[in-house]
């Protein structure tokens, strides 16, 4: 199908998108990328009067790091992130998350902002925010808000977001170097949004126990989420094999796991304790699942 | 390489495709770009219930709104088609929906503007209220359902063997096929071990990237109807009943398709199209967006349980077949599916005692029609995984087992026909020794498993069909094919043309093919079951052939000796005086046939040849989550020799592909009828990134009537790969998968469950 008839405007200035969507009362859209909006579009699973698209508008495509960590600004792409020659080591966890997102094609076009503002349940930026606690910057009639991702993230295609907000950045704490992390997730084919994915990551103490570890999932429930009662169980813990099954044993612990035709709930949950195990036993550097059968 | 275009050697040559340079220059002519002066466009409402009463469909709303020309229903197809009922086999399919509804996205009414999105609008503000009737979506049920789909049984009579059909009521079977040799029953109760097991396939759909599109322009004395078909003379002969007109006064052109794969046969959209025209007096195109295409025509879901008597020494005694087709709600070529696919159910074996049961079952689903295979893979699914599971009970190693029971030459089939230039064996032993059969394999260790497993599998040629061509040779000596095979992307023009090339001793590369146009182009029975390199490539040749002799005859007359090499254009013009005139040759071509028994199914002469195609695989199962990752495919095909091996390659890896997509991913959802997957962004195909490293072949081998020994290869490449990747999971982790899709999670949910932990939910 074609998407219904539309006005489309492209402002020079944050401040003339804004005013843009403000005096369209949630009836405009922003388009960043339009990998995600245009199916929509086409589908007619939305009908917005106005597109505005935000391209034009300077200083939204940085990538920067310092010692407040790393900025994204809300046009960077995942082929930016993907290319950069200094991410892999300031925040190898994005790098690495961001290499599961769709085709290459997906790639060159999508973006962090639009990713975070459609906030599909499965995408991979918006679990990473939750599981780093990113900040959101997002600018509207009402001037700036910084969001924390935990608060931004409402329901399935969701979020905190008003409709003349504008997200402009996300800000990932730093990333200490010596840190331990893993990603893992599974998708039906290849370039799919994950059934299950989870995010791992913490720091050890001197005598090798972890301390502060973050383990965020997608695909599982209407949004990102941390797994509570699997970060509880590590925290403190040396990493070994039993410490792992032990944590991920816990991965759906009161979680209300989604299904839809993809894949039911009880597979999910199953899914996302395999994928937890593995990425502990990553993150841990330990080797492979060993001999169970 | 340039002798290779010379002439004298056109069979055997891997010519690129002579198209190949338009397609990707953006040149090549397709429907959906047709645009006529006048023409209005039709978008289609639909039906929202799987079975119910009309009572009322308001289409007020419609016609008001801005920019409609017309919106048309069934009751108004009557004014131009007093009877609208179409199909191959049964005419039970309304042009728009007549009385009831029989499934959900059934076509109901029609909108017609000048702006196809108008027209979609406008299509949104029709509405219908229906009685719903209980409805049936299992084929076993159907069996047995109080639900009746159709009130009638209105069998189409063209074939003898659907007549006692006619007008029976209070039944969904559509077609039963029954064949018996031997005494089935005495070897199953003296047999050492008997095997039982029951397989199921999944609804798919055949998803050509060019979804149905027709267009009809109403021209005074008749009708022309521009469409992407696969049977162009069909459509003419079907849309001339329909009318009551002769034949010609209907003309269909086709132009290229972007692929086809059976779902464009017989009649879709053309009597709709035709209707519409008649009607309004202007030309109408419907073109069918990619989520239509899930209400159009899908592959037989099906079931299948198979009983096999065993000996000792692992020789099947005898084997019964019994399977049940899922038509949906229209019939389409579902019991030619039943009853000429139905008798290969026992499989390239060797048995003597054989009894089949094969069942074309309505129900309130999308109907179910042709899928490259033509309800072959549906069968190999089941007896080549029933193979395997008889050797592993019996220790036998899976090879042996098969090459102790397989069908050899000159055997007789379970008709009766004896198998003739089939290489079965070839294919088996190809497989076995390009799979290193006989070496050490590393099985993998840990949550990281792996196995191999293979299957072999056979099809009959649908019989009997004609083909008729025409080769004109113009006054320079260049040559021009006149046929009705559509060139879907399969090749045909390319291959017909190395025939025409071979005869007549010029490059293939200088052969014109006028694509189908009825006006012009003779009759074929159709695109479809692999027939055409068979049927229409030897109609071609003896159409080469005839006008290599009438040239010859035209030298004679000129008082030239035999054999005289004199230049085609001098010919001509020592004939005419000047460069004029033409040469024609005809070939037509219908192969021999005998009916098969009513009672018995037997024959003598099932089918004019034997397709014979064979995979093996290599795979790995995670076991944690049950991803099958596939190491590697081989395919083996016996396709005669092949015109041309590099087309041949293509078409054995296409179909492979495509039965990838059928077996690991590929499955229509639905929700009381309704299906909730149409979209290829939830329906998941095989993308590029999917596509396993794979070895595609054909053995040496040689049909002895084809045209210079070959034979259909489009659908080979389909026949085994389901089998051969469930046979390879249990060599890998010993579980049985006997229902498709293969997903991950379904074989991770029998890895549970084979562990004694079975996921909760489901
Ligand atoms: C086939 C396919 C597979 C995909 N697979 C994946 C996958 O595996 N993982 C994954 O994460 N994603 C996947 N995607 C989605 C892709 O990553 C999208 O690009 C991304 O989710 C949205 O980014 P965009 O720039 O294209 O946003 P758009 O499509 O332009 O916009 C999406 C939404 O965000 C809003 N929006 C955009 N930018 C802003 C902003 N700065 N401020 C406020 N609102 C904004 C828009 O109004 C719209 O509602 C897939 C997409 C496709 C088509």
């Amino acid at each position: 199908m074609k998407p219904p008839r539309f006005d489309y405007a492209r402002p020079d200035s944050l401040a003339g998108a804004i005013a843009l969507l403000a005096a369209h009362n949630g009836d405009a859209k922003v388009i960043a990328g339009g990998q995600s909006l245009m199916p929509m579009l086409n589908f007619r699973l939305t009908s917005p009067r106005l597109l505005v698209d935000i391209a034009r508008i300077a200083d939204l495509n940085h990538i920067s790091a310092g010692a407040d960590g790393v900025r994204l600004g809300a046009l960077v792409r995942w082929r930016d992130i993907e290319r950069h020659p200094t991410l892999a080591k300031l925040h190898p966890l994005l790098v690495e998350a961001t290499s599961h997102v769709a085709h290459y094609q997906i790639r060159n076009r999508g973006t962090v902002g639009g990713s975070l503002a459609h906030a599909d349940p499965a995408a991979e930026m918006p679990g990473i925010a939750i599981a780093c606690d990113a900040q959101i910057i997002v600018v509207g009639r009402a001037g700036q808000r910084t969001i924390p991702a935990a608060d931004f993230f409402v329901g399935a295609l969701m979020t905190a977001l008003e409709p003349d907000e504008v997200i402009v950045e996300v800000r990932l704490p730093p990333w200490p170097g010596e840190r331990h992390f893993a990603f893992e997730e599974f998708s039906r084919r290849k370039g799919d949004f994950a059934l299950a994915g989870v995010a791992v990551f913490y720091d050890l103490d001197g005598q090798g126990r972890v301390i502060d570890p973050h383990i965020g999932a997608i695909g599982v429930t209407s949004r990102p989420v941390r797994l509570n009662a699997a970060e509880a169980a590590l925290a403190g813990r040396a990493v070994d094999e039993a410490a792992i099954l032990a944590v991920a044993a816990l991965a759906d612990d009161g979680l209300d796991v989604a299904e839809d035709i993809h894949a039911p709930a009880d597979y999910r949950r199953a899914l996302l304790q395999v994928l937890l195990e593995r990425a502990l036993r990553r993150a841990a550097r330990l080797p492979d699942a060993e001999q169970t059968q | 390489m340039n002798e290779m275009t010379m002439p004298g050697r056109q069979i055997g040559r891997s010519l690129p495709r002579l198209e190949a340079r338009d397609k990707v220059t953006g040149r090549t002519e397709y429907v959906h770009n047709l645009r006529l002066p006048g023409m209005l466009y039709g978008k289609i409402f639909r039906s929202t219930v799987a079975h119910g009463r009309i009572r009322n469909i308001d289409v007020t709303a419609a016609r008001a709104h801005a920019g409609v020309a017309h919106v048309i229903t069934g009751e108004d197809v009557r004014k131009v088609i007093p009877r609208p009922f179409y199909g191959p086999a049964f005419h039970d399919q309304p042009v728009l929906a007549l009385d009831k509804v029989h499934y959900v996205g059934e076509p109901v009414a029609v909108v017609l503007a000048s702006d196809p999105y108008v027209a979609d609008e406008a299509v949104q503000l029709i509405s219908a209220e229906y009685d719903e009737l209980p409805a049936v979506f299992d084929e076993v049920e159907a069996m047995s359902s109080q639900a009746v789909v159709h009130d009638e049984l209105k069998p189409a009579g063209t074939f003898p063997d659907l007549k006692h059909l006619q007008g029976r009521r209070n039944t969904n079977v559509a077609l039963d096929f029954h064949l018996r040799r031997g005494d089935v029953d005495k070897a199953f109760a003296t047999a050492d071990r008997v095997f039982e097991h029951t397989f199921r396939t999944q609804q798919v759909l055949h998803l050509p990237l060019e979804p149905f599109v027709s267009v009809a322009e109403p021209t005074g004395s008749g009708i022309t109807i521009h469409t992407a078909s696969q049977s162009p003379s069909f459509v003419r002969i079907e849309i001339a009943r329909l009318l009551g007109w002769p034949e010609n006064r209907v003309r269909v052109k086709v132009p290229y398709l972007g692929g086809g794969f059976g779902a464009k046969l017989y009649i879709k959209l053309e009597a709709m199209v035709t209707a519409l025209a008649l009607l309004v007096q202007r030309p109408v195109k419907v073109a069918l967006t990619m989520e239509e295409q899930f209400y159009t025509l899908t592959k037989h879901a099906s079931t299948f349980r198979i009983k096999s008597a065993v000996n000792k020494d692992g020789r099947i005694t005898a084997r019964h077949c019994e399977v049940w087709w899922n038509g949906g709600a229209y019939a389409d070529i579902g019991p030619r599916i039943t009853q000429k696919s139905g008798f290969t159910a026992p499989g390239p074996y060797d048995i003597d005692n054989v009894s089949i049961d094969s069942y074309s079952l309505y129900t309130n689903l999308p109907p179910a029609g042709a899928l490259r295979g033509f309800g072959i893979p549906q069968l190999v699914w089941a007896y080549e995984s029933h193979a395997d599971m008889i050797a592993r009970e019996l220790a036998l190693d899976p090879v042996e087992f098969r090459r102790r029971n397989i069908l050899r030459e000159g055997r007789p089939q379970a008709t009766g026909t004896l198998m003739r230039d089939a290489a079965i064996e070839a294919v088996l032993e190809r497989l076995a020794e390009r799979l290193d059969w006989n070496k050490s394999f590393d099985r993998g260790s840990g949550t990281v498993r792996r196995g191999r497993g293979l299957g072999i599998g056979f099809k009959a040629s649908i019989s009997p069909t004609t083909s008729i061509a025409i080769v004109n040779v113009a006054a320079d000596g260049s040559a021009t094919l006149y046929c009705s095979t559509v060139d879907m992307g399969q090749g045909s023009d390319t291959a017909n043309a190395q025939v025409v090339a071979e005869v007549l001793d010029v490059a293939a590369e200088s052969v014109r093919i006028v694509h189908p146009d009825t006006d012009v182009t003779p009759y074929d029975m159709a695109t479809l079951g692999s027939r055409s390199m068979f049927h229409m490539g030897n109609a071609v040749r003896l159409a080469a052939q005839d006008a290599k002799a009438k040239l010859a005859a035209l030298a004679a007359e000129l008082g030239l000796p035999p054999g005289s090499n004199i230049p085609l254009p001098e010919l001509f013009r020592r004939k005419y005086g000047m460069q004029a005139g033409n040469v024609i040759g005809i070939g037509s071509y219908v192969p021999t046939y005998e009916s098969p028994n009513h009672d018995t199914g037997q024959t003598s002469n099932a089918t004019p040849y034997w397709m014979i195609g064979g995979t093996a695989v290599e795979i790995e199962v995670d076991t944690e989550t049950g991803h099958v990752r596939i190491i590697r495919i081989i395919n083996v095909v016996d396709a005669g020799k092949p015109i041309n091996p590099k087309i041949v390659e293509d078409q054995i890896s296409g179909a492979a592909v495509m039965q990838l997509g059928f077996t690991m991913q590929e499955k229509m959802l639905f929700e009381g009828g309704q299906v909730t997957n149409a979209s290829l962004a939830d329906y998941k195909i095989p993308s590029i990134l999917d596509i396993p490293p794979m070895i595609s072949e054909a053995v040496d081998a040689q049909q002895h009537d084809g045209p210079f020994g070959a034979k259909g290869v489009g659908e080979s490449g389909t026949f085994a790969l389901s089998p051969a990747i469930a046979n390879a999971i249990e060599d890998a982790v010993g579980v049985r998968v006997t229902e498709l899709p293969i997903t991950a999670e379904a074989v991770y949910r029998a890895l549970r469950t084979a562990a004694n932990d079975p996921l909760e939910d489901a």
